[in-house]
């Protein structure tokens, strides 16, 4: 647990309005791509998991730069907190709107909260309602995306009876909130780079992809599975590679230490 | 829509109190933070999120198996902070065995001169450089207090929710051999995990990430997270208590 930045606004090269847009509309679009493609298709709801992954990890890195009092994790697991609230009255309410809903619904909740840390509690970060906002959005969205890779719609009673009733929330609960909450917390620090964080973020969004992509074979059948693991491996190893880049870039100096030494070797 | 609000108040109320009780509580958990996994400050050695949810998640988990042999709420808001209790009684013994036969240091407070319970003296055995180290009696007791607050705010939601979904014909316990046991089940613990989450965050940015009891300065500053939890849990109450109602259409 680390108690996060420096205590001002983080920079980067990509803009925050961007990267909202990226998860957005990313994030809807697999979503609903994936509701209504053929249940082999399902992969989409990942991809947009992954976007809205992206969007969440850049939230966390801008409102935690400021210095939270309290670990990065705490604000992952509140915005999945406020996302599963969010994105299952969403579903219930809205039907064929439902993830649009579940947004709108996450977005208040994420206000009010944001402005009870600031008003209240008297938190003083100026950005907060706004972070709040997006943290909880995105991880609505990224409860939606990874819901539609397991139950392959994000019909109501299709999600209920196969993500909800089996346990598989309590999974993408955990594995959602780490793609959210992981990366600013793993790279935070005064060499903190936006890009090498949000490769971080893809990286983990494509191991969420691959385990839910596991647990789909419950419902979906093996081949639908086969295929949600095998995106998801590929992006995982694409994303990897360009994260190991991005830190050799961004090290001074990057040596093997070989291996330990031998009983022998140490006398 | 509106009838499942109205037709569910009091449950709303419950969920809402329930909300509050588990922010309060929070307050009563000595979280030390990384500071204390490094003995450098008095608590346990991680952060406030971790500790709430795992006293409140066992505390679900001993209220959700109570239930199925009762349903008197005496009875399971009872198991429930048992549960908690137990499950940060054990995490904090054992936390103390590893702070004092591992690394070594004398549980002490640096918040107060005398532990109030055991009257011994905590500052001369504080280290130099720390704000005191290991878990104090004080903090003990402590601990135990908040675990037994929000175990019984957790299994108030928890029950609250299923109590809303049987009112629309739902069944709230019984076990099958299938593998999608119990749709009302799933949803009412997952609602309340996400209440719970939300309840265990917002004190802790209300303290700061680190407290060491109700001894500590920083206690006095509760009513405001109780407040923020109030306005927020009664906002998550409403959403989840139409999506459980929702539950009875499909």
């Amino acid at each position: 647990m680390s108690v996060g930045g420096a205590g001002g606004g983080a920079k980067g090269g990509y803009s925050p309005q961007n990267i909202m847009a990226l998860g957005i509309v990313g994030g809807l679009v697999g979503i609903y791509l994936g509701h209504y493609a053929p249940p082999a298709y399902s992969f989409f709801g990942g991809l947009g998991a992954i976007c809205a992954t992206v969007w969440g990890a850049d939230a966390v890195r801008r409102v935690a730069s400021y210095g939270l009092g309290t670990g990065v994790p705490s604000i992952g697991m509140l915005s999945l907190g406020m996302g599963i609230i969010a994105a299952l009255f969403g579903l219930a309410v809205g039907g064929i709107a439902g993830p649009i809903v579940a947004f709108i619904v996450a977005a208040i909740i994420g206000g009010v909260i944001g402005a009870l840390s600031n008003r209240v509690i008297g938190m003083g970060i100026p950005i907060m309602e706004q972070a709040m906002i997006e943290i909880s959005c995105a991880g609505t969205l990224v409860i939606l995306g990874l819901s539609v890779v397991i139950a392959g719609s994000f019909n109501y009673a299709a999600v209920v009876q196969y993500v909800v009733a089996n346990g598989y929330i309590a999974l993408i609960f955990i594995i959602g909130g780490m793609g959210i909450l992981h990366p600013f917390n793993a790279s935070l620090g005064p060499d903190e780079k936006q890009d090498r964080t949000l490769m971080l973020a893809v990286e983990k969004g494509a191991i969420a992809l691959i385990i839910t992509g596991f647990a789909s074979s419950l419902h979906e059948g093996l081949m639908a599975a086969g295929l949600n693991m095998l995106i998801g491996i590929v992006i995982w190893y694409v994303a990897f590679n360009k994260h190991y880049a991005l830190i050799k870039r961004d090290a001074y100096a990057v040596v093997g230490t070989g291996l330990l030494p031998s009983a022998e070797e140490l006398q | 829509m509106m009838d499942a609000i109205l037709g569910n108040i009091i449950w709303m109320i419950a969920i809402t109190i329930g909300g509050a009780l588990i922010s309060w509580s929070v307050h009563f958990v000595p979280v030390g933070g990384a500071p204390a996994a490094m003995a450098q400050a008095t608590g346990i050695g991680t952060g406030t999120v971790q500790l709430a949810a795992g006293a409140g998640l066992t505390g679900l988990v001993s209220a959700g198996f109570m239930m199925n042999v009762t349903d008197n709420l005496a009875l399971i808001l009872a198991s429930g902070a048992v549960g908690a209790m137990i499950m940060i009684a054990v995490t904090m013994i054992v936390g103390t065995w590893v702070y004092v036969y591992g690394v070594g240091c004398v549980p002490s407070s640096a918040k107060v001169k005398y532990d109030p319970f055991t009257k011994y003296r905590q500052d001369l055995y504080v280290s130099q450089g720390t704000e005191g180290h290991g878990l104090p009696t004080v903090s003990f007791v402590s601990g135990v207090i908040g675990a037994a607050l929000g175990g019984i705010g957790g299994s108030l939601v928890y029950y609250s929710l299923i109590e809303v979904g049987m009112s629309v014909g739902l069944q709230g316990s019984g076990v099958t051999n299938s593998v999608t046991v119990n749709a009302l089940v799933a949803v009412a613990a997952i609602f309340a995990i996400g209440i719970f989450f939300v309840n265990a965050v917002i004190p802790s940015y209300n303290i700061g990430g680190t407290i060491e009891g109700f001894h500590d300065p920083k206690f006095k500053k509760w009513p405001k997270a109780v407040i923020s939890s109030l306005i927020a849990t009664l906002l998550c109450a409403i959403v989840a208590v139409i999506a459980i109602a929702q539950l009875g259409g499909i």
